[in-house]
């Protein structure tokens, strides 16, 4: 082990330390010690959100409820692993509820997720003003929903967290983490096969 | 040994892949630039023993989410439900107008970003009747305490 340039593995042990410290003094009654917790979670969570086809205001709604419910469930959450499991599976029910109020109200254009085709469009490229992006975008939209919404949330997790992302959404265990996994696999020989893009 | 690509452990290419579809996720999809500061205000309520009481219904007059005069919100607990009226009075605040059932004297305390210092509070009137003058814009959540027992129900937030 070098002292100046830690590996991943060294990295990824400090931030489970420092979340299982945060997680402890949250416990003990000091809540603030959830604020970093909130500022490193919380693209996850909006990702999830959204990966259950909530609009931007209910997708925030249901982050923030989340929160509210892990401050009172904090006694049954036993370590930093079970942290992420816990707020992913929590965004989702709320998600869900959501969804449901929206299905009970039939107010139309908030569909859930499982409704939707298998083959929605993924959100569309006009922002994207770099090249490498476009690339990227373009082959990414031509997974199936299923791929890019896993990869979508992963990119916003920490590899320990994997494999609790994969659980929550209920996919097949490997489907990443350790191993590659057939979703980025696939992402991965599109995009080497064009040169227009670049890894950098 | 597999040959199969899916099989291999991931490297620093796959990292690097994933890093990308992560920046471009945040510029065509990104998270409202507040959803951090709702998240720490919903745990800056300091208490640990609560009931959530979620938005159930939100409708303005205009059957628009926002930014019609009037707008009726309901939120439900196990144990309580919380209806509300909110009209907006001038330039970035709203009267509000609640009931909460089943009734009772009980105490609601208004939580919001929009002032300063602690949440403000009204005790509802035996028919379950309370109301909040002048509430500044901004995230704003009620947090009643339910007698006998002094259970506390909170509110989902709401934006103002």
């Amino acid at each position: 082990m070098n002292a100046e340039h830690p590996s991943g593995a060294d990295l990824r042990l400090q931030r489970i330390e420092r979340l299982a410290a945060c997680l402890t003094r949250a416990k003990e009654g000091d809540l603030s010690a959830l604020d970093s917790v909130v500022r490193e979670l919380n693209p996850l969570l909006w990702r999830v959100a959204r990966s259950q086809g909530l609009s931007d205001d209910d997708a925030a709604d249901a982050v923030q409820t989340t929160w509210l419910e892990l401050v009172r469930q904090l006694a049954v959450i036993h370590s930093p692993l079970a942290l992420t499991s816990w707020l992913v599976r929590a965004t989702k029910r709320e998600a869900w509820r959501v969804n449901a109020r929206r299905r009970k109200s039939a107010n139309p254009g908030h569909e859930a997720l499982d409704d939707a085709p298998d083959d929605a469009p993924a959100p569309d490229d006009r922002l994207l003003t770099h090249e490498r992006d476009r690339t990227l975008w373009r082959h990414f939209a031509r997974l199936s929903e299923r791929c890019r919404t896993l990869l979508a949330l992963v990119a916003y997790a920490e590899r320990p967290d994997y494999a609790a992302i994969v659980e929550a959404l209920g996919m097949p265990h490997g489907s990443i983490g350790p191993t590659r996994g057939r979703c980025l696999a696939k992402l991965r020989a599109m995009l080497l096969a064009d040169p227009e893009w670049c890894a950098a | 040994m597999s040959s199969d690509p899916a099989d291999l452990p991931l490297d620093e290419l796959d990292e690097a892949i994933l890093q990308q579809v992560r920046d471009v996720s945040d510029i065509v999809d990104p998270p409202p630039p507040d959803l951090d500061d709702r998240a720490l205000f919903a745990i800056g309520l300091e208490a640990m023993e609560f009931e959530v009481a979620r938005l159930q219904e939100d409708v303005t007059a205009a059957g628009a989410r926002v930014s019609a005069n009037t707008r009726a919100v309901t939120f439900e607990a196990d144990s309580l439900t919380i209806m509300a009226t909110i009209s907006a009075v001038g330039e970035g605040h709203s009267r509000i107008e609640g009931w909460l059932a089943p009734p009772g004297p009980r105490r609601v305390d208004l939580r919001s970003t929009g002032h300063d210092g602690p949440s403000r509070r009204v005790f509802a009137e035996p028919s379950g009747r309370f109301v909040f003058e002048r509430v500044p814009s901004g995230v704003t959540q009620f947090v009643v305490r339910v007698e006998p027992h002094g259970l506390m129900v909170v509110t989902s937030l709401l934006l103002l």
